[in-house]
């Protein structure tokens, strides 16, 4: 059903008409695919939505075509392995529900061979090889459709499958036994030791399989931190300089810079994500106060620290902000601020190059140092002193000692 | 006049630097290799070379490997590590091989130049950052202290004190100022803090020296 757009618009009316009853005589069917809440494998389902027939009557010509010489089965096969999923539904578990308990089912065929093989045994050695292919071949499905095809389902739990699989290597190696004391033929006795073979190759299945997911996770984990790491060692290499560059060559004050430093360190974040502690200490803490700040006005603050990492105490950070916010509003440049931490303090040095302060001389509606320096520190029990640097500048130093509690 | 070599794997940060470094400085050249670095080192033998951290080529050693590859010129030749990343943690492996300093990328033309001099004068360079880490390594921050000014693995008082005021963002002259004593006088402490770097053999600092396979 391609065509071309345009010829919608065609204005000869005949060729409209023409293409318009075309569509109308072909409807359009479905496509092709495997429901996922089905019987078995979803092939009848999906025959039946496909070709507008009832299910009903899909799977009786399907069980026709099985009886008349299994040709239903293979086609029934080739559709399951063939036809393409339904999209799983979003918000919905992906797995697909089937409601005959294939496992079961398969389990009570091997159960009905055993009990067959039983009987035979002693008896008869030459149906025995029958009865122990049936409960070989039973058990084997009940192994594999339960860890193959059960375990994805939501309607089977765990606890079933365990069952399932735990009866079926029972049964093998019931049978497998019996099939050997009963002085067997030499084919029934191959039989039975591939049987206890098998039974225990089931017991370690689970396990095999496991391994081999978590190998595949294993990789597929490192590959993915291989490439991580070679896009950061190129992020690193080249962005990184770059913006170095653009922030030497454009001054430390200026806008561009600005915006290169706000990128340099989101990129940092970004490439280093997971190398940080993420318990908030005071160093990261003044880093970040730092980081918005420098988003506002044309300086930049270099946050060094030193000592071991400590909680951020609140009255601390909102004084040490307001040091750097002033530094950053009335000198701007180059900001450094230094935090010192041992058993005994805490130090938070914050100083600039700006023309420096004169607190007595400060006017009366710079609240800002006094009040929300001086006094927040002093409130918490610490000490804030303002001075001069040496070589020009503000220096603002915080202390408080660690109360013993 | 002092004489420069350049050592960046990118192109447009050598020619970046090179325009913005003081007349002063003569740059004889650059190289973006650690093989290049070593044969243009032996070759052109500058008072400075300004080294890359990162740098491709070699046996993935990076700066430090350059250093260790001209180790018989070190007493001529100073180097100069040039970091982009800002993390002394990054740096300590090329102070060990032998580097007298680091300066971030991030840094101007003049703050590079005045570095640039103050190495090829014997002096070392010290960023806040990379003071922060020595008292940290060193522990002078818990309160530890040298006994006698020979001791490797622990900072003096004085060399603590100059170390916190380079960590607030003081220069070597402000620093004088503050602690009254002369410039000449610390940056003697700055070179012997350097050396203790440099060969103390605290378990922080051999971690990270192990970690980069540097002994």
């Amino acid at each position: 059903m391609r065509y071309h757009p345009d010829s919608t618009l065609s204005s000869d009316p005949g060729g409209g008409s023409t293409w318009l009853d075309s569509r109308v005589s072909t409807p359009v069917r479905p496509p092709l695919s495997r429901p996922r809440d089905v019987l078995v494998g979803g092939v009848c389902l999906g025959m039946a939505r496909h070709l507008g027939w009832s299910v009903r009557s899909v799977r009786v010509l399907a069980v026709a075509l099985a009886v008349a010489g299994g040709a239903g089965i293979l086609l029934y096969l080739w559709l399951w392995a063939l036809v393409p999923l339904d999209e799983p539904v979003p918000g919905e578990e992906p797995g697909i529900r089937r409601r005959v308990p294939g496992a079961a089912l398969a389990v009570g065929v091997a159960g009905a061979g055993a009990l067959a093989a039983a009987i035979l045994a002693p008896v008869d050695q030459r149906p025995l090889t029958s009865a122990l292919l049936v409960v070989a071949l039973g058990a084997g499905a009940a192994v594999a459709w339960s860890l193959g095809l059960d375990r994805s389902d939501p309607g089977r739990s765990v606890r079933y499958g365990v069952w399932v699989r735990s009866i079926a290597v029972a049964l093998l190696i019931l049978t497998g036994v019996v099939a050997l004391v009963s002085r067997p033929s030499a084919l029934n006795a191959v039989l039975g030791v591939g049987m206890v073979v098998l039974a225990v190759g089931v017991l370690a299945a689970p396990r095999a399989v496991a391994l081999m997911t978590d190998l595949q996770d294993a990789r597929t984990a490192r590959v993915r931190e291989e490439q991580r790491a070679e896009i950061a060692a190129h992020l690193h290499d080249s962005v990184l300089q770059t913006l170095a560059l653009i922030q030497n060559r454009a001054g430390a004050s200026s806008e561009v810079a600005r915006i290169a430093r706000a990128q340099e360190r989101e990129l940092r974040e970004w490439l280093f994500a997971g190398d940080d502690p993420l318990v908030a200490d005071l160093a990261a803490e003044l880093r970040e106060v730092a980081a918005a700040i420098e988003l506002d006005y044309p300086a930049r603050i270099e946050v060094v620290a030193a000592g071991e990492s400590v909680s951020a105490s609140p009255a601390l950070v909102a004084a040490a902000r307001e040091a750097m916010l002033n530094a950053a509003r009335h000198a701007g440049g180059e900001v450094s601020v230094y935090v010192e931490t041992s058993d005994a303090a805490t130090d938070v040095f914050v100083r600039d190059r700006g023309a420096g302060v004169d607190l007595d001389t400060l006017p009366g509606d710079r609240l800002g140092i006094r009040e929300s320096i001086i006094g927040r520190m002093t409130r918490a029990g610490g000490t804030a002193t303002v001075r001069p640097g040496a070589g020009g500048g503000t220096e603002v130093h915080l202390h408080l000692e660690e109360t013993s509690d | 006049m002092t004489s420069v070599l350049i050592v960046d794997d990118h192109s447009i940060f050598r020619s970046g630097l090179r325009a913005d470094l003081d007349a002063s400085l003569d740059v004889l050249g650059e190289a973006a290799t650690v093989e290049e670095a070593i044969a243009r080192i032996a070759e052109l033998r500058p008072q400075v070379v300004l080294l890359d951290v990162h740098l491709p080529g070699g046996s993935g050693g990076g700066g430090a490997e350059v250093i260790r590859g001209s180790s018989g010129m070190l007493d001529s030749v100073r180097f100069l590590a040039l970091s982009v990343s800002d993390s002394a943690e990054d740096v300590v492996g090329v102070i060990r091989a032998g580097a007298r300093g680091y300066i971030t990328k991030g840094s101007s033309g003049a703050e590079v130049s005045r570095a640039v001099e103050a190495v090829a004068s014997g002096d070392a360079v010290f960023s806040p950052r990379l003071a922060g880490f020595v008292l940290d390594a060193f522990g002078a921050v818990a309160g530890e202290q040298a006994e006698k000014d020979d001791e490797l693995d622990r900072l003096s008082a004085r060399e603590r004190e100059v170390m916190r005021l380079i960590a607030r963002g003081y220069a070597y002259k402000e620093v004088a100022s503050e602690l009254f004593i002369s410039v000449k006088t610390v940056e003697t402490h700055v070179s012997a803090v350097l050396r203790k770097l440099q060969l103390s053999s605290r378990h922080e600092l051999t971690a990270w020296a192990s970690a980069r396979k540097l002994l």
